[in-house]
């Protein structure tokens, strides 16, 4: 199933508005775990499976945890830890699996073209694109960096921390530098940044799917103000 | 060297545009690994605005060798703002951290992009974006205790966090992040100017 970026868009709106507005009622805690269903939902449609299943164990032990401790004088140092990392995964946690859905089925081409359609000034959708773009990137050099020192005997810097950030942050930048000369060559043969309006191959529009994930966000979204502000 | 020839003209490529994306996903990996720290005890929250500024800077003299014309800067706050709202932080911010993009970047510009004591300055205004973090937590005080207790966050943990972070110390946590951003930039500058201008990257 192929979705408009413009619907993904919207998606990643309403769940960072959703998220941002706590959950109070037990009714509303089904609302927001429904709306997190949705993008675990359309990840196992894309055969996603493995960060699907990942996401659901993560979210489903962060939500144990946080009924199980919750309200509890969380004395010692480990429920005071347990707490606050569950309570961030349960907080986030939509966010994130949504932004992953998103980033990891939307094609560089077709984000561009949806941006265009919206009239966003070419600034912002290219630099918007290219942050999405890198941070996968971001992730492999850095894995690739760390192989590199492991190879070396360099584990932790000496228990540094200037050498730590130092040895992991320089090679980084050279990387992500040399990256960034190629990515600028690249996008120039294609023809970004010239003085006309450039054209698509993908052609965009929104059909039945998703027409009916605009309707389901916008309803999580209404629902939820309503009972939790209005009701 | 080639860059110097084909930058003369005042208006922004796609190469620049690629530049400000590139740089501002690594200050985002560089908040979000702050960030995670928080998590374990909320002083750390408190001391963002001495880390991010700090860990930040190496990568911002790096970009800021790279800006030469206006506009890059705020660019790079209108992204940082969006990525902060789709994050989950709010969008009460937004309006500082593009504000403060916008005067990094005409105080930068006051300086050609080349005057070193203007970058520092202007590094310095840049980083009071973390701070924008801190408003909901300041301005929507109650609201945000409760919403903080309802998301499963013990009591301790946010009777330290407005121990840490409230309208009176605000005005300090902006100084120190306004402090901390220009002696990163210091340091930045030695780093950049020990690994990149030696290997002849910038």
């Amino acid at each position: 199933m192929k979705l408009d970026p413009r619907t993904k868009l919207f998606m990643i709106l309403v769940v960072s508005a959703v998220v941002m507005m706590s959950a109070t009622t037990p009714f509303l805690w089904a609302v927001r775990i429904v709306m997190t269903l949705i993008p675990i939902i359309l990840l196992i449609i894309e055969k996603k499976y493995t960060s699907a299943f990942g996401f659901t164990f993560l979210y489903a032990a962060a939500l144990v945890m946080t009924f199980c401790f919750i309200n509890e004088a969380s004395a010692t140092f480990f429920k005071t830890f347990v707490t606050g990392y569950s309570g961030i995964v349960v907080q986030f946690m939509p966010c994130l699996i949504t932004a992953w859905y998103v980033v990891r089925t939307t094609k560089i081409g077709e984000f561009m073209s949806a941006m265009q359609k919206m009239h966003l000034p070419d600034g912002i959708t290219i630099s918007l694109a290219v942050v999405m773009r890198f941070f996968p990137t971001i992730r492999e050099e850095y894995s690739s960096i760390s192989d590199a020192m492991k190879m070396r005997g360099i584990s932790l810097g000496g228990g540094n921390a200037a050498k730590m950030i130092e040895y992991r942050m320089i090679p980084l930048l050279f990387s992500c530098v040399n990256i960034g000369d190629e990515l600028s060559a690249a996008a120039i043969t294609r023809g970004l940044g010239g003085n006309v309006r450039r054209t698509s191959v993908e052609t965009l529009k929104l059909h039945v799917s998703d027409w009916l994930l605009i309707t389901a966000f916008t309803a999580v979204a209404v629902i939820f103000v309503l009972f939790k502000y209005v009701l | 060297m080639t860059e110097v020839v084909t930058n003369n003209s005042n208006k922004l490529k796609a190469k620049d545009f690629i530049t400000v994306g590139i740089f501002t996903a690594i200050i985002f990996v560089v908040e979000f690994a702050c960030g995670m720290l928080g998590y374990i005890h909320p002083f750390i929250v408190a001391s963002y605005v001495i880390m991010i500024p700090l860990v930040g800077a190496i990568p911002m003299m790096l970009f800021y060798t790279k800006v030469q014309k206006f506009g890059m800067i705020t660019i790079m706050s209108v992204l940082i703002a969006i990525i902060m709202f789709v994050t989950g932080m709010g969008f009460l911010g937004a309006p500082l951290i593009i504000a403060a993009g916008v005067i990094a970047d005409l105080i930068a510009k006051s300086g050609k992009y080349k005057s070193f004591k203007k970058t520092m300055f202007s590094y310095g205004v840049f980083c009071l974006w973390i701070c924008a973090n801190y408003f909901p937590v300041v301005i929507t005080a109650d609201a945000y205790r409760k919403s903080l207790t309802d998301g499963g966050y013990s009591a301790e943990y946010c009777n330290n966090l407005f121990l840490a972070i409230n309208y009176k110390t605000i005005g300090i946590l902006l100084v120190l992040c306004f402090v901390f951003g220009c002696l990163g930039a210091v340091i930045g500058k030695a780093v950049v100017k020990k690994h990149f201008e030696k290997a002849g990257i910038v």
